[in-house]
């Protein structure tokens, strides 16, 4: 959800966040730099032969860019952990000082951080994290057989010029999880027609359960990092966290629903922190299980973003903006501390709305070590 | 009495030859129809035994043969003790390309290094481009290790990597060589604004 100035249409702004978005992971392959001297050389450049063996880089990120409300709001999602677990697996994951140059040592599980360690000096930047996760994801990488992918790539809100190398290696793939995919049948839900349920159905982004560890380094020395990460990945299976991990992700505790909050009448919401950058939110649930559905809802947050943050000044501790359709009543609000995006049954009134706002945010704070990456080692 | 060796083992090669498919049957026997490019470079391991009580350790870095990850593959030959260099043979282009890659193996890497050169795709020998005989004969003039193989029915795919451990040195204890890497490696090492200067295709002339 770029911020789209006022006047401006919707498709446009969308158009342009997604361009944005697509030059940023071309740069990803290629570098600002080297882009910069391709053009200069030749005006007519054809990159389509540079970027060759990458396409699939770039589908997966306009897919992604549909669905992930992560990259629209430029946050970090991550996944719901126990806070002793994430601090010790953090633990487990801080370089030791004799190798050099990592620049963030990163665990993914479900396409969402767990933790992520980084020296003092350098944050990362939420779309740089955003085209790694999705260059990982890559079906050469993630389907390999491979036992690690080391993989030179540019960051380029960290530096458009330079290449740095990940090294990607997964702990658990989603082949070895046990099938639990196929617990909604189309043939069990009566009144949908199978055909145009299950075509619908295909498209939507299937939750991936892999387990990556991923280093990235500025060192070209990959005997170096490769050695590190198989000592971390051992230390983290050795300590039994990995199958912590595991376990609590096959009993579904990285996820929630809108039922633990027990808020009457909320449907979804989005939730970003904004002193942390990071958003949380729970499952998409009827009606939104639906790609249409959820697309629509998608959409009106959009809606949302746009108005509350091109109305308001970043100083500004205030803004609310409220939709009702037909179909539910969306509100978006903005703080100094976060931002909420909620949807509710349409029936109940605009002071119901505000309510169930303030319990979301309360709940939202309460359970925020679970929720959040807070107090990540850095070293 | 047995013992284990280890070695590491770079694939080279223009993309779309077959690379990741040998690997993959070497390793896990399998072979997908489909499989998308390679990006960067994937890491395997697959040990094999020789007859003789002594099993052979591969550490296999299959590269992508894309032109834009070119200046990379130093880092992977630089440490390697052999050399698999791919070609289609239902492409000629693929084996020129192999050529060049052999010329800056024999250039840059260890001059100790086994080279092998295989002609991927056997089983399309009927759009066949390049000659068993051209193959060879060619093989024989550089002192490599030459066949063709099939990833997709298997045909040679062992053979070739089996007759690799054969070659390579089972006296010179691999692990010293192992230690001399560090520092080696170490040397590739370069400072983050540095190494953009060494970013993929960038001493590529533009080709379009």
């Amino acid at each position: 959800m770029s911020a789209c100035p006022r006047g401006a249409s919707r498709s446009l702004c969308k158009t342009r966040f997604h361009l944005e978005y697509l030059h940023l992971q071309i740069l990803s392959v290629i570098s600002a730099e080297q882009l910069r001297r391709m053009f200069e050389r030749r005006m007519n450049f054809d990159l389509r032969r540079l970027l060759s063996g990458a396409e699939p880089l770039m589908h997966s990120l306009l897919t992604r860019i549909e669905w992930d409300l992560a990259m629209s709001t430029s946050s970090l999602h991550c996944l719901k952990v126990e806070p002793m677990l994430r601090k010790s697996i953090a633990d487990a994951l801080v370089p030791t000082s004799k190798i050099k140059d990592i620049l963030y040592v990163i665990l993914v599980a479900e396409e969402r951080v767990i933790t992520l360690v980084r020296p003092k000096k350098h944050s990362i930047h939420p779309s740089d994290l955003h085209v790694l996760i999705n260059t990982i994801h890559a079906p050469s990488i993630m389907n390999s057989s491979a036992a690690a992918s080391w993989l030179p790539v540019c960051l380029p809100k960290y530096n458009g010029s330079a290449f740095v190398n990940a090294y990607v290696m997964f702990l658990r793939r989603d082949a070895e999880m046990q099938p639990s995919q196929k617990d909604g049948d189309v043939e069990s839900s009566p009144q949908a027609g199978p055909t145009t349920s299950s075509s619908v159905q295909s498209n939507v982004p299937k939750p991936s359960r892999e387990i990556c560890l991923m280093c990235v380094s500025g060192s070209a020395d990959f005997e170096a990092v490769r050695s590190w990460c198989d000592t971390a990945s051992q230390r983290l299976t050795n300590d039994g966290l990995l199958l912590a991990l595991s376990d609590a992700m096959d009993r579904r505790e990285t996820e929630y629903t809108v039922a633990d909050l027990g808020i009457p009448g909320l449907r979804h919401f989005v939730y970003k922190s904004r002193p942390n950058v990071q958003v949380t939110m729970p499952l998409f649930e009827d009606p939104y299980d639906d790609l249409k559905e959820r697309r629509r809802l998608i959409t009106l947050y959009q809606r949302l973003y746009d108005a509350i943050h091109a109305k308001s000044g970043q100083g500004s501790t205030l803004k609310l903006q409220y939709i009702r359709t037909e179909r539910e009543s969306v509100m978006g609000w903005i703080t100094q501390f976060f931002e909420l995006y909620i949807a509710l049954s349409p029936r109940l009134p605009k002071s119901a709305a505000i309510n169930a706002a303030n319990a979301v945010a309360r709940w939202v704070q309460k359970e925020d070590k679970r929720l959040f990456l807070r107090d990540a080692p850095v070293f | 009495m047995s013992k284990q060796l280890q070695f590491k083992l770079v694939l080279l090669g223009e993309s779309a030859v077959g690379k990741s498919s040998l690997v993959l049957r070497f390793v896990k026997d399998q072979f997908d129809d489909y499989r998308e490019s390679t990006i960067g470079a994937a890491f395997l391991t697959q040990t094999v035994t020789l007859d003789d009580q002594t099993t052979v350790k591969f550490e296999i870095w299959d590269t992508a043969g894309q032109e834009r990850y070119k200046s990379l593959a130093p880092m992977y030959y630089r440490n390697a003790n052999c050399a698999v260099v791919v070609y289609d043979i239902t492409q000629a282009a693929s084996l020129e390309k192999a050529r060049s890659w052999i010329r800056e193996l024999q250039r840059q890497a260890d001059p100790s290094i086994v080279i092998a050169l295989c002609g991927n795709k056997a089983d399309l020998a009927a759009r066949r481009q390049v000659s068993e005989e051209e193959a060879k004969k060619y093989a024989e003039e550089e002192g490599l290790m030459w066949a063709e193989t099939s990833a997709k029915s298997g045909e040679g795919v062992h053979e070739i990597f089996t007759a690799i451990a054969k070659k390579l040195p089972t006296t010179t204890s691999p692990s010293a060589r192992g230690g001399a890497r560090t520092g080696a490696a170490a040397r590739t090492g370069v400072d983050l604004n540095k190494q953009a200067a060494n970013a993929p295709g960038q001493n590529e002339p533009c080709n379009c």
